[in-house]
């Protein structure tokens, strides 16, 4: 029933008033020949507005004769007579056309490249592997292999596990799962001898299995072998193992940073200024036609794809330039406030670099000051269990 | 003709097939007290803003209000909105069985 009644606003229907002694005959009639007819309202004894659909309208006709009642349109509802209004405005009809082809041509291709990974990854890397594989903005989806995109990307990258790609409205959403990187473990039953991999200076060694290439007090490289991974006996002959050793070692690690007494201060003035242009692809509009008021400043430029709804990208990016003012300023320290600015920023930065820092057993600071310059060296000593296990290969 | 609709009524209580798909016994359904829907009826026999007779097939119903419009209507049901202030009906088929 609903359901006929939005039918017949897309098909269109008319209000009419039907004026007559015999309106309950009139309402019969059209039931009994099978007319939807609904919504009638009595608006005096002798008239009744109801509606009526288009097709049915003409049936109404014989009706009305019969018992001796006359209609009128009051009103015409629906879309037919909604197109019928506005097909005089032929212009607008046609741009709309043409508005409609426009978005459906667009919506075919792709306007944006969105990189999700879980981790870091060089983002540049990923779009230049995805250029060379034929996804490119402005390319047409049905024209890109994704299956080759994603085999050529694991192909490429060794660190990528998984890769989908998937289209959204005119959206390119590439999913990255990074691989964990896993040492080489080599198995019990194969032979190895172990190399150093840090510099420093061996403070214990304790073999169990293999024969020490090094003693207690011995300046390491990265590279070195410390245990080899055989065992030689006056009789036996040499005979191959799988090393197994528990070696410490002191290690050190240093920053040494030259820090000028003068130098020159690029501070925020606080005042800023804002610049718009468009840009199609290639082609940029600026919206703005001075240069900047300032004379010293930092520009920060923020690009945004403009989008209809939430995944239709348009090849039209929106740029705003800021200006912010800077000043210079030229400040002359000395020693005393060098040392309290530098040396806890330049300890932090070391920390970050050691992973077993409750095994840090020595700190050494050195301060050098010369006419126009300090330099400060800061150096941890870090006991580090050492020793990556190195296949032995015949 | 009453015999072989005793007969359908038995085989539809059996059944358990409702009244009013089975028989022609009308269905009236109010919704609130602005809207009635009548199923399985004839005819309307009047139509006044504040006066709705409707046949069905074993008797009329009269219902009383004000603003009374028809809102939808098929040959099968009738739905009318307005604020109903009463409904009577007048029974024709004991009238005959009596």
């Amino acid at each position: 029933m609903l359901i006929k009644i939005l039918l017949s606003y897309i098909v269109g229907y008319v209000q009419i008033a039907v004026e007559g002694y015999f309106a309950q005959r009139f309402i019969n009639m059209c039931i009994q020949n099978n007319i939807l007819i609904w919504n009638i309202k009595r608006i005096n004894t002798t008239v009744f507005v109801a509606n009526v659909s288009i097709s049915d309208f003409r049936q109404l006709h014989t009706i009305s004769k019969k018992t001796k009642c006359r209609t009128k349109i009051k009103k015409k509802k629906g879309l037919p007579f909604f197109f019928e209004r506005y097909k005089k405005r032929k212009v607008l009809m046609i741009l709309l056309g043409v508005l409609l082809v426009l978005i459906m041509a667009v919506s075919n291709f792709v306007w944006n490249i969105h990189i999700e990974c879980d981790g870091q990854i060089n983002q540049e890397e990923i779009l230049a592997i995805l250029n060379e594989n034929g996804l490119e903005v402005g390319k047409l989806k049905n024209k890109i292999d994704t299956n080759k995109i994603i085999r050529n990307i694991r192909y490429e990258r060794e660190d990528i596990a998984w890769a989908g790609l998937s289209f959204k409205g005119t959206n390119a959403i590439l999913k990255l799962v990074k691989a964990q990187e896993k040492p080489e473990i080599i198995q019990e039953d194969k032979y190895c001898s172990i190399i150093s991999n840090k510099e420093g200076v061996i403070t214990k060694i304790n073999v169990q299995n293999g024969t020490a290439a090094v003693k207690i007090g011995d300046l390491i490289k990265p590279g070195t072998t410390l245990v080899n991974g055989w065992l030689e006996g006056k009789y036996t002959g040499i005979r191959y193992v799988h090393a197994i050793a528990d070696i410490e070692a002191k290690v050190w690690y240093s920053k040494k940073e030259r820090i000028y007494k003068t130098q020159e201060i690029k501070s925020r003035t606080g005042k800023e200024e804002e610049k718009y242009s468009l840009k199609f692809n290639n082609l940029e509009i600026n919206l703005y036609k001075t240069l900047s008021k300032f004379e010293n400043y930092d520009t920060i430029v923020e690009t945004k794809k403009l989008k209809i709804f939430s995944d239709f990208y348009l090849p039209i990016e929106f740029k705003t330039l800021k200006n912010y003012e800077t000043q210079k300023q030229i400040i002359t320290y000395n020693a005393e406030q060098i040392k309290e600015q530098n040396i806890a920023r330049i300890e932090q930065e070391i920390e970050q670099t050691i992973e077993q820092k409750e095994n840090i057993v020595n700190k050494q600071i050195n301060f050098e000051e010369q006419d126009t310059y300090v330099e400060i060296e800061i150096i941890y000593e870090v006991i580090e269990n050492i020793g990556t296990k190195e296949k032995i290969v015949f | 003709m009453r015999k072989e609709r005793r007969k359908s009524n038995k085989l539809s209580d059996i059944l358990e097939i409702p009244k009013e798909v089975a028989g022609n016994e009308p269905k009236l359904t109010i919704i609130g007290f602005n809207e009635l829907l009548i199923e399985n009826y004839r005819g309307i026999l009047e139509y006044e803003e504040f006066y709705i007779r409707v046949n069905t097939y074993i008797g009329i119903i009269n219902i009383n209000g004000f603003k009374l419009e028809l809102k939808k209507m098929t040959d099968e049901a009738v739905c009318i909105i307005g604020k109903i202030e009463s409904i009577d009906i007048e029974n024709i088929a004991d009238e005959e069985e009596a």
